[in-house]
Order: C-alpha cells, then structure tokens, then sequence
C-alpha cells in the first residue's frame, strides 16, 4: 500500500514536472533543426535526418542569429532598459518604502492607498496618452521605456520594502536619532544595508518585469525600430530564407534569451518566491 | 519641546522621500490618466492634420451600442399546395431568414452583424456598431473566466502536491517558476509553433497519432480554437504563479491543525474541506484578483499569435491607436478597461488593505 502510494507520487510530480518543462524541450529540438527537418511530418521529437531518419544536430539557427543585427541590438536595448529601470526603481522605491513603513507622517494612510492601487494600474489604459506626450516631446524611445516602466516597477518595489523596513526594529532608528544622526543618515547608513537582501529580490522581479514587457516596447518603438527590446525583436522576426516565419531561428532566439533568465531563477529561487508572495500573505 | 520638533523633522524627511517616487508617478500614470479620459470625448487623430472636435460621449456610443433584432423567415409560395411557407435553402436544408444587412438599423450609425442565434424557433440577429470591439469584451471574459478557473484548480493541486514533504521539493519548485520567468512573447512563439496547423507541429503530431483531427486541426485559424488554444498558452504560464501564490498561503496553515483533526478521526477529504480550504481563503481571493487583472488586460499572447484576427479588449485599443491612428476612440477604449479593472481592484483593496491599514 505504502510502495503504491509513493509510485503515484512520483508519477504526478513526472507529470507536473513534463508539463510546465516539456514546451522547452520542443524548443531546444526544433532549435537543432534545419528548415528541411522543421517540415518534417510528423514531427521528430530529436532532430533527425529527413532521408536516412538518423539523429543529426544542426547549429545553423544559432549560426544565423548570432549574425542578426536586429537581434543583438535588442539584446542590447534590453539590457539598458531593464538595467535602468530596476536601478531607478530601487532608489526611489526605497525611499518611499522607508517613508511608509518607518516614518510617521500625516497622510501615510491616503499615500499608501495610491501606492497599493497602483500595483494594478492597467498599463493599456495610459498607452494612447503616454504614446501623445512621447510623440509631443520627440522623446528617445528608450528613455521613454525607463521612464515609463515605473507604472509597474515602483509601485511594487515601494510597497515589498515599506513591508520590509516595517519588519525593522524601531530601536535602530531611536538609538541613531540619539547619535544625532538625521533621518536620511539613518536610512542610508544603517538601515540600508539591512534591506540588502530585500533590495535584491525586488530588483530581481523587476529586472525580469522589464525584460518581459512588450506592450510599451512595442508601441514605442513602431517609428524608431533601433531601438527595438528582444521581445519586441523576436516578435518581428524575419528570417534570412524568409519563405514563412522562420521558426527555426525563432526557436534557437527563444533558448538563448530563455537560458540567462532560467539560471537567474534557479540561483535566486528563494528570494524571487518570496518576493513574489510578499503581498499575498499576512505577516 | 526637543520631541516636537523632531516629529516636525521626521514629517518633512518623509515628505522629501516620498517626492521622487510621487513626481515619477505623476508623470508617467496620473497625467496621462488624465489626459486619456479627456481625449476620449474628442475624436482626436495621431499625427493627422485634421481638427479636432469635442464630441461628448460619442466614443463609448459607438463602441458599445448593440441591438438584438428578430429576423423574419423569407417566404415562399410552393408550387404544390397554395400557401405560404419558410424558404429552404436546396443545398444544405436549412431555412433562410431575410439577410441581416436589411433589418439592422443603418441611422445615425450603421450597425453591423456580431452573430445570429436561435431562440424558440424564431432567428435573431445581434448587431453593434462596432462589432469588433464587443467581440473583443467578449473574447477576454471568455478567456479571463475559463483561464482563472482552470488556473486556480490545476494550481492548488499542484500546490498540495509541492507542500507534502518529498525529497527534490527545492527543485521542483524551481521548476514551478520557469514558465512564469520566461518572455510572454517567446513563450508565445513555441506554443505557435507547437500548435501549426499540420503534423509539423507537435500537437497536430501526437493527435494524429491517437487518430484525431488527421493532424490538420487549424488551432490558431479557426475560430473555434483560437480563444480555447489562448486559454491553454496562458493555463500553462501562470498555473505555477498562483501554485507559488497558493503554497505560500499552505504554508502558514500551522500543522497542528492537521494532527488534532487526525486524532479526532477526520479523514484527509474532510481535513481538507474544514481546515485546508477556510484557512487558504485570503491566498486564494488574493491570488485569484491578481490572476483576473492580470488577463483583462492580456495583451503580448493576443498579438504575438492573433494579430488583427482576433481582438482582446487591450489588442483592439492598440489596434485603433497604431493601426487606424484613432486616438480619440483608442482613449475611450482604455477608459472602459480601465473602469472594469478599477471595479476588480476595489475588490482587492478591501482584501488586502485591511491587513495592513492597522498601525
């Protein structure tokens, strides 16, 4: 009974496991494939040769994105921006964060309402009115993504490290006030370097918010496409034999830009599902 | 009065804190919130060089007005015995009703056909103005409904799945949270490719196998197929989300709980019904307002995989600004999702924000 019980286990946990992984296996496969393999019917779950059926790898994919401009400039582009963001986020997230969970201020209540309502702030709805003023001011594109990825950067990052400093001893604050030490003094240099591992899990998701987004990216981007983010690069694709969408690129582009994101992940695991369930818990 | 003054001192350093991140706002949300309810009454162009006019509410009226009209039968004297009867169409049998185009109003604003259906024997027609854009509400209450539920039941399995004690619990758990990091649109792309209308794609593949379809099911170009394969795409990237949501919220069920109700014989279904379920209720209402935010306003899986063929609300309101440069119509769309979201997001606060308005 016992044996019985762990075999069907075992076999549910095979099946999750399958089903949230196995879209990257297909990924990988088809990403070894050449055009004439990717046509094959029905499809080889290990690349094969068309004719003889034997495994054959093919790197040509690779080959052929390492050499696309526009890929390795989204490359590029993603990195400032997400890099960018995440920095701004922090500095001025931690700020308001410190405001709000350790500082007492009238209209602390009304101030983390708007915060917390903006967590869910619908990015669709501002896009026609942000898309205005982009065009109004002639705004470089990737400023206007920094800058306007706070909607939903900084909302989160404030409100998971208020949480934070809320979690801090008061004492810390009193004991420097004695000192003589401002606020600000306190902040940066006590309380600061305690929030270091919570500043790490906040800026992690919002790296990975950033490195995501499409919908700005893509709007923004349709009169400058320099400046294209790999999302938005990866949904315009167009391949060197472009004779339909070259999937087979797409694929080797999709396990390239997937692998850094699945290492960060399987590094900071921990703190990204902290993170991640902050807000949804009590306590 | 040393302690008043620092009160003073505390507030003002707070208010300085605070600026950066409210100026910040300001600028990239509230402003143009408040831009974007304005230019909906207008029918303001992008980059055109016509005037602009203040039209009132006419936006919304054309985006949302619809009308269900009775279609009357076409009828036909037969040859054979003198009376009236419904004509049928010779080729597939069916009775033919008068053509939609003539019964739908067509002043001040042409309505056009949404979809026919059939209620006690009679035909009627729905017709909108804008047809796409109901469609489009349409389409992501479907998706968000059908998505949210299965997300929410295939997640919680999961998550008591995950919260039993096993060895390889870490890395299952990492596992759990590669869907959720991964690129929408690149995950987008391998679900389109797995999902080709013929054997070269993996589904196609493997129902074929099983004798289904022939492996020529067009998932992604029939219209029966389109909003369930989006729901499947989306099942599968978030279903881990709200498992990590749920087995946080599993976690902090103390395990006592479970080993009183063990020794007064309550069997593992009841325990879950008296404690499991009670105690997971704030994870779950959370999880579950996060999630149904989240796909009202889905918007990467729609256009990387639909395009212009079919529309989720945040699709069509990117559509009409970059596509038909209708700023003004574009806006009011934005509006109205931004007025279904808000009605979610009131629902939220009064979850969430009493956890931590008691200081």
């Amino acid at each position: 009974m016992k044996i019985a019980q762990k075999v069907l286990f075992c076999f549910i946990l095979a099946i999750i496991i399958i089903y949230l992984l196995f879209p990257f296996y297909w990924a990988l496969n088809s990403s070894f494939k050449t055009e004439a393999q990717l046509q094959m019917m029905p499809a080889t779950f290990i690349p094969r040769d068309p004719l003889s059926g034997n495994i054959s790898f093919n790197l040509i994919n690779y080959k052929s994105i390492v050499q696309n401009q526009e890929f390795l400039y989204g490359l590029i582009n993603s990195s400032i921006v997400a890099i960018s963001t995440t920095l701004l986020a922090l500095v001025a997230g931690s700020f308001a964060g410190f405001a709000i969970g350790k500082l007492r201020f009238r209209g602390k209540q009304p101030s983390m309402y708007i915060i917390l309502a903006m967590t869910m702030f619908p990015q669709i709805t501002v896009l026609t009115g942000l898309f205005a003023i982009i065009n109004a001011l002639k705004l470089e594109p990737r400023f206007s993504m920094i800058l306007t990825y706070m909607i939903f950067t900084l909302p989160f990052t404030t409100w998971v490290l208020a949480t934070f400093f809320k979690s801090l001893p008061t004492s810390i604050l009193e004991s420097s006030q004695v000192d003589g030490a401002t606020f600000f003094q306190t902040f940066y240099r006590i309380l600061l370097p305690l929030t270091a591992p919570a500043l790490v899990t906040t800026g992690l998701l919002a790296f990975i918010a950033s490195w995501n987004e499409y919908l700005f990216a893509l709007t923004f981007t349709t009169i400058n496409p320099a400046a294209r983010t790999v999302p938005v690069a990866i949904a315009f694709f167009t391949g060197y034999i472009a004779r339909q969408e070259p999937f087979g690129e797409i694929m080797a582009a999709a396990v390239v830009v997937t692998v850094p994101i699945v290492v960060l992940v399987l590094i900071f695991q921990r703190r990204i599902i902290r993170g991640l369930t902050a807000g949804s818990v009590k306590g | 009065m040393p302690k008043l003054k620092l009160a003073i001192r505390e507030e003002k350093t707070a208010y300085k804190l605070l600026l950066p991140a409210f100026i910040i706002l300001i600028i990239v949300a509230i402003y143009p919130l408040g831009t974007v309810f304005y230019t909906s009454l207008t029918d303001k162009r992008f980059a055109g060089t016509e005037e602009t006019h203040f039209v009132g509410f006419e936006n919304y009226k054309r985006l949302l007005s619809f009308t269900i009209k009775e279609l009357p039968p076409v009828m036909t004297s037969s040859s054979l015995i003198d009376k009236l009867e419904q004509e049928v169409d010779p080729e597939t049998g069916e009775s033919v009703y008068e053509k939609a185009i003539k019964i739908l109003p067509r002043e001040p604003i042409r309505y056009k056909e949404l979809a026919q259906f059939n209620l006690f024997e009679k035909q009627y027609v729905i017709g909108a103005t804008d047809p796409d854009f109901i469609q489009a509400i349409g389409n992501t209450l479907q998706f968000t409904i059908i998505s949210v539920l299965f997300e929410t039941i295939l997640g919680l399995g999961i998550a008591l799945v995950v919260n039993s004690n096993f060895k390889g619990r870490g890395a299952m758990r990492a596992a759990m949270l590669v869907p959720w990091a991964v690129i929408t649109v690149v995950s987008a792309k391998i679900w389109h490719w797995m999902l080709q209308s013929s054997r070269v794609g993996l589904f196609n593949t493997i129902l074929a196998k099983f004798g289904i379809g022939g492996g020529q099911i067009a998932f992604l170009s029939e219209e029966i197929w389109q909003i369930p394969s989006m729901i499947v795409i989306d099942v599968w990237k978030t279903t881990p989300y709200m498992a990590l949501l749920l087995l946080a919220g599993l976690q902090i069920i103390p395990m006592e709980l479970y080993e009183a109700a063990a020794i007064d014989g309550a069997g593992k279904i009841k325990q879950f019904i008296n404690i499991t379920l009670p105690l997971l209720k704030p994870a779950l209402a959370v999880a579950l307002i996060f999630r149904t935010l989240d796909a009202l306003r889905v918007f990467d899986l729609f256009q990387v995989i639909l395009g212009s063929r079919e529309y989720s609300m945040a699709t069509y309101n990117y559509y009409q600004l970059i596509g038909n440069r209708a700023m003004g119509y574009s806006s009011a769309i934005g509006v109205i999702i931004f007025i279904i979201i808000f009605a979610f997001a009131i629902l939220y606060i009064r979850v969430l924000g009493g956890v931590y308005s008691s200081e």
